[in-house]
Parts: structure tokens; sequence; C-alpha cells
């Protein structure tokens, strides 16, 4: 991030005060995340690209809710993204009251060189993943199946589904800390 | 799911992903409103879930997504800003008075016509006057940056303007870092000062971050000398890689071969 760029907050402020320009340079940074998370989803760049119009507009509209701490910008983007683009696959209306939470900002996502690192670090995470963790964790995030759905596909006990989900997410965690 | 306890972090990551059976997604919620100690838990595994997010490969962007975005939101207005835009004054229309079976809806076809030109040229005539609005600002604004850059080109040429350098008092100045980088040739300078010292152990290691989202790679290894000043002349780097930023973190003697966070200077 070049000191033009301006941070999260700073940009924010200027998106509030009407600035095109600012939420170009917000919709630039944080576009190549959210779109890929949808794509990941829908696996349909059309249907993708609805859902990352559909966030950003919704910045545009109201850049209020989001200058009043929503903690890590980026990654509330990006569950965001994800939440969206499951209720578009299962055809559901949004409803999940997940989005009021604010997340904990320890990871720096407006910081391009950051960012790069840290997302190759979380792939390499991924790749190290037990397989049965891996494909659980996929499943419920990645393709919105319950815990119920992906214990009747995988023919394993749903505490074992539950478990292997958590781990999986504890071992991300530790990325973070590495 | 005992909800007379705290929801399990197994629950609640469940939760999160929309993945429990709608009524205990219900219960889970309703647990969460009054529990403070639940929905801290909950933001550490949104957290972890927006890591997850990152896992995935980014593609290249539809190409004109950020055209068509942009396009969108010169058309919509902010909701602090809506009651602004919506004044169109309502376009008054006599009743018609019914001519029988005959021609009336001759009458009512030539009214919606002129309702609909009506809002044409009334949006129309908005929208020229907000560019109009928008072209003045932008021509006085533009004038003023004018007479500010003769300033400022004076300021700097003039052999009578004083040249100082002031830091912080009391605190020291901070590391900087300056990459030059031909992506065609894979030729790299990078030039740092005010650099802190490293243990002898560690290194400060230059990494270049790629535009196509691959692995960051090494870009040379290289440690202060007791002015704070280094440089990277001409590492190893394969031709043709385009960078969209550059960091540097400190790693072992040796250096690495991926980089360890923090990332203590980047620039993109």
């Amino acid at each position: 991030m070049t000191p033009g760029d301006g941070d999260d907050a700073s940009l924010l402020a200027s998106i509030q005060a009407g600035g095109q320009e600012a939420m170009g340079k917000f919709f630039a940074r944080y576009s190549p995340m959210v779109y890929s998370v949808a794509l990941r989803v829908l696996k349909d760049a059309g249907e993708a690209e609805d859902v990352v119009q559909e966030i950003f507009i919704q910045v545009w509209k109201n850049p209020g809710a989001f200058v009043s701490g929503r903690g890590s910008l980026g990654g509330w983007l990006v569950v965001v993204a994800r939440n969206r683009a499951i209720d578009m696959l299962r055809r559901r209306r949004p409803s999940d009251p997940i989005e009021l939470f604010a997340l904990p900002s320890s990871t720096n996502l407006a910081n391009e060189a950051e960012r790069s690192v840290l997302m190759e670090k979380i792939r390499s995470a991924m790749g190290t993943l037990p397989m049965e963790q891996k494909h659980s964790v996929e499943l419920a995030f990645f393709e919105g199946l319950t815990h119920s759905e992906i214990a009747e596909k995988t023919g394993d006990p749903l505490g074992t589904v539950k478990t292997r989900i958590r781990l999986a997410l504890i071992s991300l965690r530790k990325v973070l800390t590495a | 799911m005992n909800r007379a306890e705290h929801i399990s972090q197994e629950d609640l990551a469940l939760y999160s992903m929309q993945a429990l059976a709608p009524e205990e997604q219900a219960e889970v919620l309703a647990h969460l409103q009054g529990c403070a100690a639940c929905q801290t838990e909950l933001r550490e595994i949104l957290e972890e879930e927006a890591l997850l997010a990152l896992s995935v490969e980014q593609p290249p962007l539809p190409s004109g997504m950020q055209q068509r975005f942009m396009a969108r939101i010169a058309n919509t207005p902010q909701q602090t800003a809506a009651a602004n835009v919506a004044k169109a004054e309502p376009v008054p229309v006599e009743p018609l008075k019914s001519s029988g079976f005959g021609l009336g809806w001759l009458g009512w076809v030539t009214a919606m016509v002129a309702i609909a030109v009506a809002v044409y040229f009334g949006n129309h005539s908005f929208q020229l006057e907000q560019q109009l609005n928008s072209d003045r600002s932008d021509i006085a604004q533009l004038s003023a940056q004018a007479a500010r850059a003769e300033e400022l080109t004076d300021a700097l040429t003039s052999p009578q303007a004083k040249q100082v350098t002031l830091t912080e008092t009391k605190q020291p100045a901070q590391p900087v870092g300056h990459t030059t980088y031909l992506a065609s040739k894979g030729a790299l300078i990078f030039v740092a000062s005010n650099l802190h010292p490293v243990a002898p152990n560690k290194t400060y290691e230059l990494w270049l971050i790629p535009a196509n989202g691959k692995a960051p790679m090494p870009a040379g290894l290289f440690r202060p000398d007791a002015t704070g000043s280094a440089s990277v002349v001409l590492p190893q780097l394969p031709e043709g890689v385009e960078a969209k930023a550059f960091g540097v973190t400190i790693e072992d003697a040796q250096g690495s071969t991926t980089p360890t966070l923090p990332i203590v200077m980047s620039g993109s």
C-alpha cells in the first residue's frame, strides 16, 4: 500500500463524503478477494460478479455502517462474499445475522504485500491438512452443505464431521501465529 | 447441544457457516444474543473463516468489472445523499373527461406520453445541471492546483531556497527502502537507509510479490552497515515476472524460501 492509497478508514471517510475515486480504490483493493471467493462457491463468472457488485454497492450506499469499526474489513468482506454466494447457490434468501459481527483485526488485509504473503501461507497450510479435514471444511464452507449433509455424503458420524471442521479452522489460525 | 452452557466451538463454527439444522441455528442465535463470551468466540471463528476464504486462488477479474461498478455507483445515490436526489417535482395531470367509448383511451395515451417526456426531460435537466456543477467545481479545482504547482516549482528551483531536513525529536529516522525493477529483464536494484540493526544470526530478506498471485519470490538478502544503509543489486530473478508489491522480512542468516511474517517494510 502506498501512502496515496490510504488506509481503509480514510478511504471509507472519503467514500462517505461521496468520493467515487476513493470507492474505486477500495474496489480495486478488495474486489479480487471477494470475486475469487464468490467464484469458488458459484463456479460461474457472471453470478460471482453479481455478488461482488452487490456487496460493494452496499458499501457505497452506506459507508457509515462500515466506518464505525468492522475490525478487519477485508476479512469481513470475504466472509460476507462467501455467505452471499452460498445464498445464491442454495437459492435461499439472505438471512444470516453473522454479518453483524465485526471480525478481529489481527490481519492487515489492506496491505498488498502482507495480504499476498498471508494468502500463500494459508494455501500452504491448507495443503498440509489431513484430507478428511480439508474435505469436510470445504464442503461446509464452499459448498454450503450442513453437517448432516456432509455426514451423509462422507458416511462419517456427525460428531466426527464437527470435530474435523473445527480442527481445520484451528490449523488455519496457527498461520497467524506462526 | 446443551444451551444451558456455552456453545461449543464446533457448533459455533457450524453456526457461522449456517451448517446447522434451522432449529439449531435459531437456538444458537438466541443464546448468542445474551452471551458476550460466545460472541467473542464467534468473532475468532469468523476470522478463521476469513483465512479459509483467502485460501482460494485469485483468478483475473472479468474484463471491465471495475468500469461497470464505477458506472453503477455514478447512478446510485448514497443513503445520506438520497434526500437530495429525490427532489423530482411531481407532474400534475388533469383528469381527462371521458369522451365515451370512442377515443377516450387516446387521452390516457397522450397523458402517459406527456408524463414520460416530462420525466425524461426532468431527469435529463437534473443530470445536466449536476454535470455543469461538477465541471465548474473541477475547473476551480484545476486552477487552484495549477497555481499551487507553480508555487511549488518556484520554491523547489529557487537558488535562494534553503534545504533543511527535519526529523522527529529524539526519534530515530524511519527505515526507508527504494526499489527499481525492470520486469522484462528481471533486473532489480534496492537501496535502503535508516534500517534497524538485526541480530547476528538474522538477516533482512527482500521479496518480490508477483502480480499473478504466485508465491513471493526471494529477491536478495541484506544487512545494514553501521549507518543503517544497505542495498541489493541485480539479484538472480527470472525475466518477465510482473511485480505487484515488494516486501522485506527478517529471516535466519541463511535466508528463507518463504517469507516469515511480519513484513517489516512493504510497498506496491
